[in-house]
């Protein structure tokens, strides 16, 4: 299948650096939906929104913007994986774009660089349009399932920074969405809802390296409500989250002496599975939480 | 504020003066909060929306709503200095269900820059930046990493910075901009020595 | 331009003096204007032959230099320079005719809210401003003529949109002070809300033992009109001249009256009932909020006023089982049409009321998604004794005695995030603290807990009711609910909120949540007030003339506004803007006639071309052709006038006087604008 609509695919950095699976994963099977993702040389951290939106905001905007800018320099809308960048990048674009001020301020930084945003591209979470009916959409997800991911459930954690905050977000319901259960449902696995499923992984707003515990109570009281609706693994959107619960297991057993082994996944890695990606194709020995039962269950 | 000079410091301390008066508001402070924040978080009433949803409150003193409070009142000292500031996990549900339609999460990250402009600072947010100025990743690259990249068929390493270092120096400019590198540089070693 | 004049006078004017009186108001003008500058200004004005300034020009002594002057200085016009128009112009207007003036041969320079007030930091800018502001009405006012208002007769009825309490006490003020009444409703029954209650605030009488003798008085009244099942259609005319459509909506039921008329000797709907077992159809019963079926021939509850059955058409299948059951009576027509009934009244009263917001777009609270999420009115229904459940309160999830609940006040209310609504709802707090005691009275050891952020007890014995019912147990928990969760399997709720004068997040696990949801005006409220020109507040609630001064009046002439529609009113609060309303709307009819302001367009016969293009843009068809003297002119009838000035500006020939408001008046208030005074 050719590819019809055609990205840059800006990376982050725990994707890339940590869970390398999902970057793979998410170039080959967004290939086969019809999203060609090429590679934006030069991008950085996006920065991280909460360390550097706590720091200072003009920092914040003037890192993201050069980012943006590299999208631009390119003539490509930007795709991303990651809920964090989403805030950075999403955000800030659509801050600049409308907010002269701003951009006036942002653009003299840039200038050192010989850089200027013009504010020209748009910027997208793969997940958004893997949904979008007009882009990829659940039907042809489904067409394109190999190996439908039978017999288990499946707890979605859908991370902050993709819907909220809902006014300057445009995916809907902050407070019950189902479209991510949608996604997973597609790929025949079965979801399950849990208590508290809105609330936050707790590594955000920089918790997670300011107060450890505190960050890992947060995730280990979302782990009980997922384990206690049956959940066999957790779905997310975001690296960040991804490492809050897979890597956040470890430490909650070091630090609480509670285990869980839930396997945690990046959504692309499950549409990697179930089209039929190899389980090494997707590094997922690189996760902290071993994925090996899960994946018997289901190939 | 009364100052007791009671000869034991213990019973000063103790019996420290506890009224709220005047002079500990700095209306400045409201001001700058707002500005930074977007928001008009003089318009807060106080329903405790925000701290009934958020994940932070149950598991510990932090209360959001004494934080908007505190940003009424320009209780700039009380809000600064509180380590609770730095609690907050940015979820922005606060935000999305403040019936004042304010911003929180954003009110937060405002005195969070204000305090930083007086040092105050947990380390961990400046190590973010000083290893962005390093390599341009926040969480760089490593050589297990590598090594796995290259079996799934990947360069070694991402093509961002990690890939095109040449790009580092563009952003070590904008973060020299705003002096970024050398502040965190002389906090983190005031801190750690 | 052709050069307009004046169809009103034949005589040559008098050369004009002017006199001008500038007014201190205290210190609201006197304290950003310096009146002595402005004063000597004046002076120097043509025309104008006297200037005075004073204190309070509105007090007795203000009034008394006004018509000395005219008397004295022989004075053609007054100029005052004050506050609006809208407060003191018929008071001005008064003194200059008590001095021997035409009253309109006066005008007014707003020199307090469009100056002093918004100007108080610029005084300098301020004077300034008086200054130009006087010089435009000394340049009207010396072109201004007599004009003398019309009188037109008033029809001697009246007609009351919407018959829920606030509207039949209304109707009920009008008819027994002797003026014939439409009451007008679109629901099949009177009652409106109130009806649906089951006790009131802080009396705790039965609401359905108090309102029912009002309903039947309004049902037996001779001088009521009712009609149910009506909705207003379209509207002309003015006051004392209203004519109005009904649609009368097709109920596929005769009354006896009807039968009667179609010659159906003892025949006609008379409520026995026997049409409804027999019907196949079930719906839910809007007035138990779907919480119990009706079928598609039905009526709301056993004391519904008129006692008459009606087709709900979007769900019979007209099979024709009711005609069989009617039997004799025949009262039952499945081929009825709806009905355009024309009446003429003389003034109106909007009683259009309000209704529950849709609660679910608040989706934290789950209303809607969680089964034991329920609006107050939903309470109201449930614990009612002649409700769906017998007055039991239960769960809907498991039909369950609930003995934890909690009520979420402020559901929607006080809320600017443009879901909900920003003003208070007024009322909830008040029935919240009733529900809590109905269920401490009716369910052995239930705890009640209410969340709120501010308790608005501000009624006759209404604080003492929240002493009574914190007294009887109920809790009170200083905090707006954030969210509410479900448990999928006991389908109990968890209350997440802040206790914020303990300082504690709480999770509160209930049985049932009672959502006080914001109310709004009804959906038809706004069709309603566009047919009869009435404004509304960005919120949709209805426009009352003056806040404070005229509470029942709107911008209208003749047409009024009773009961919730204006504003969240409880059940005290409606009643008497509705006595209000029909005091106010009564006075024109027991006058009989009513003055017309006399602003209204003239035709300059010899101009006018007969061209008819004014006739279509008039907005009130007030404008016609006609034959005379052997030639096509236009013609104003001039009560239907308003002296908008459409037609005026627009004729090409030049042909349309303004009465007050003629070209060479306002030309010559641009030009004393425009060239700062110099002629």
């Amino acid at each position: 299948m050719t590819a019809e609509h055609k990205y840059a695919f800006y990376l982050g950095c725990i994707a890339p650096n940590r869970y390398p699976g999902s970057e793979a994963a998410s170039i080959r099977t967004s290939k086969k939906l019809g999203i060609d993702l090429v590679p934006l040389e030069g991008a950085s951290c996006c920065p991280a929104p909460g360390a550097f939106g706590s720091i200072d905001l003009n920092v914040w905007y003037a890192m993201a913007a050069r980012n943006i800018v590299l999208a631009e320099q390119k003539g490509l809308d930007i795709a991303l994986i990651c809920n964090g960048c989403y805030k950075s990048i999403y955000e800030v674009n659509h801050k600049l774009k409308h907010n002269k001020e701003l951009r006036e301020g942002v653009n003299e930084v840039l200038k050192e660089i010989d850089m200027e945003f013009k504010g020209t591209i748009d910027v997208w979470h793969l997940g958004e349009l893997l949904y979008d009916p007009e882009i990829v959409g659940v039907e042809k997800i489904r067409e394109s399932i190999k190996v439908p991911l039978k017999g288990v459930k499946i707890a979605v954690h859908y991370g902050c920074h993709l819907l909220k905050p809902k006014k300057e977000r445009h995916l809907g319901s902050t407070e019950n969405p189902m479209w991510v259960e949608e996604l997973v449902e597609a790929l025949g696995a079965e979801t399950v809802q849990y208590r508290n499923k809105m609330q936050c992984c707790g590594a955000g707003g920089g918790v997670r390296g300011y107060d450890l515990t505190h960050a890992l109570d947060i995730t280990n009281e979302k782990l009980t409500n997922m384990v206690e609706a049956g959940a066999d693994a957790v779905v997310d959107l975001c690296p960040f989250c991804q490492l809050q619960f897979d890597r956040g297991q470890i430490e909650i057993e070091e630090k609480f002496g509670i285990k869980y082994d839930m396997p945690v996944f990046h959504y692309a890695e499950l549409l990697g599975l179930a089209q039929g990606m190899n389980p090494s194709e997707l590094a997922l020995d690189l996760h902290a939480i071993n994925t090996e039962p899960f994946l018997k269950k289901v190939l | 504020m009364v100052t007791k000079n009671y000869p034991d410091p213990k019973l000063n301390e103790k019996l420290r003066d506890r009224y709220y008066r005047r002079d500990q508001s700095n209306p400045e402070f409201t001001k700058e909060t707002e500005k930074l924040a977007g928001s008009m978080a003089h318009m807060c009433y106080q329903c405790g929306t925000c701290t009934g949803g958020c994940p932070s409150a149950p598991r510990s003193t932090y209360r959001i709503r004494e934080f908007m409070r505190r940003g009424v009142l320009g209780l700039e000292e009380e809000a600064l200095t509180d380590p609770d500031l730095w609690l907050c996990t940015t979820c922005y549900s606060c935000t999305d269900r403040c019936p004042r339609d304010l911003a929180p999460t954003d009110v937060i990250m405002a005195m969070r820059n204000l305090a930083f402009r007086r040092d105050i600072i947990p380390v961990n947010f400046l190590k973010t930046v000083t290893a962005i100025y390093a390599s341009g990743h926040g969480v760089p690259n490593n050589d297990v990493n590598r090594a796995a990249r290259e079996k799934l068929g990947l360069t070694r390493d991402p093509p961002t910075t990690h890939m095109y270092p040449e790009y580092i120096k563009g952003i070590r400019k904008i973060l020299d901009h705003y002096n970024l590198k050398e502040n965190a540089d002389r906090i983190i070693k005031e801190r750690e020595g | 331009m052709a050069e307009a004049v004046s169809p009103t006078t034949s005589e040559k004017p008098k050369a004009p003096r002017i006199g001008v009186f500038v007014c201190h108001c205290g210190t609201n003008i006197a304290g950003s204007i310096d009146i002595d500058a402005v004063k000597e200004y004046v002076k120097t004005l043509p025309n104008v032959e006297h200037v005075n300034d004073y204190k309070y020009q509105c007090s007795m002594p203000g009034q008394s230099n006004i018509q000395e002057a005219i008397r004295e200085k022989d004075l053609t016009g007054v100029v005052v320079a004050a506050c609006s128009p809208r407060l003191h112009e018929p008071t001005f207007r008064a003194a200059t005719k008590d001095g021997g003036l035409n009253p309109f041969r006066f005008e007014m320079a707003n020199i307090r809210e469009q100056n002093s007030w918004v100007h108080m930091h610029d005084p300098a800018g301020a004077t300034e401003k008086a200054k130009d502001a006087i010089r435009i009405a000394v340049a009207k006012a010396s072109l201004l003529e007599d004009l003398y208002p019309k009188s037109v007769p008033v029809e001697h009825a009246a007609m009351v949109v919407g018959a829920g309490v606030a509207g039949m006490q209304a109707a009920l003020d009008l008819a027994n002070s002797g003026i014939k009444t439409y009451l007008i409703e679109k629901a099949p029954s009177i009652g409106g809300r109130m009806s649906q209650l089951d006790k009131t605030f802080p009396t705790l009488d039965c609401s359905q033992c108090i309102l029912t003798p009002k309903m039947v008085d309004v049902g037996r009244a001779e001088n009521i009109v009712l009609m149910v099942n009506s909705e207003v259609e379209e509207v002309e005319g003015y006051i004392g001249n209203f004519d109005v459509t009904i649609r009368r909506k097709a109920t596929g039921v005769l009354s006896p009256a009807e039968a009667e008329a179609k010659g159906i000797v003892g025949g006609g709907c008379t409520g026995c009932g026997d049409c409804d077992p027999i019907c196949p159809v079930t719906k839910p019963n809007e007035f138990e909020m779907g919480m119990a079926p009706r079928k598609a021939i039905y009526i709301y509850h056993p004391q519904v006023v008129p006692l008459l059955y009606t087709i709900d058409w979007d769900s019979c299948v007209k099979c024709g089982l009711c005609v069989e059951a009617c039997g004799d009576k025949k009262a039952i027509d499945l081929e009825m049409q709806d009905e355009l009934v024309k009446v003429k009244v003389g003034t109106v009263i909007l009683a259009t009321g309000f209704e529950v917001f849709p609660i679910e777009t608040k989706e934290e609270w789950g209303y809607k998604r969680y089964d034991n999420v329920i609006t107050s009115l939903e309470f109201e229904r449930l614990i009612c004794a002649s409700g769906p459940t017998g007055g039991h309160l239960v769960r809907p999830s498991d039909g369950e005695t609930p003995m934890r609940v909690a009520f979420v006040l402020c559901a929607g209310s006080r809320d600017s995030t443009g879901v909900g609504k920003p003003y208070c709802s007024r009322f909830c707090c008040m029935y919240s603290l009733k529900h809590a005691h109905q269920i401490i009275e009716k369910i052995p050891g239930v705890m009640p807990y209410i969340f709120y952020m501010d308790i608005r007890s501000f009624g006759k014995a209404y604080e003492e009711f929240y002493y009574r019912i914190q007294d009887e147990g109920a809790k009170f928990i200083r905090g707006r609910v954030s969210n509410i969760q479900e448990d999928p399997v006991t389908k109990n709720l968890r209350v997440y909120a802040e206790d914020t004068l303990l300082g504690r997040p709480m999770e509160l696990e209930v049985d049932m949540v009672v959502l006080a949801a914001a109310v709004q005006p009804t959906e038809l409220t706004n069709k309603t007030r566009k047919l009869f020109g009435v404004s509304c507040s960005t919120d949709g609630w209805l426009l009352e003339a003056h806040p404070k001064l005229n509470p029942c009046g709107t911008t209208t002439a003749g047409v009024f506004v009773a009961g919730a529609c204006q504003s969240p009113k409880d059940i005290p609060d409606s009643v008497a803007s509705a006595e209000g309303a029909a005091s106010a709307a009564s006075i024109p009819i027991h006058r009989g006639e009513v003055e017309l302001e006399p602003y209204y367009a003239m035709c300059v016969e010899e101009k006018c071309a007969g061209c008819g293009l004014c006739v279509n843009l008039c907005p009130y068809s007030a404008l016609a052709l006609i034959e005379k003297d052997g030639k096509t002119v236009m013609q104003v009838t001039e009560a239907k006038c308003k002296g908008c000035g459409t037609c005026g500006g627009f004729c090409p020939g030049g042909a349309i006087w303004m009465n007050h408001f003629a070209t060479p008046q306002i030309v010559a208030q641009i030009d004393a604008f425009l060239l700062g005074g110099e002629q």
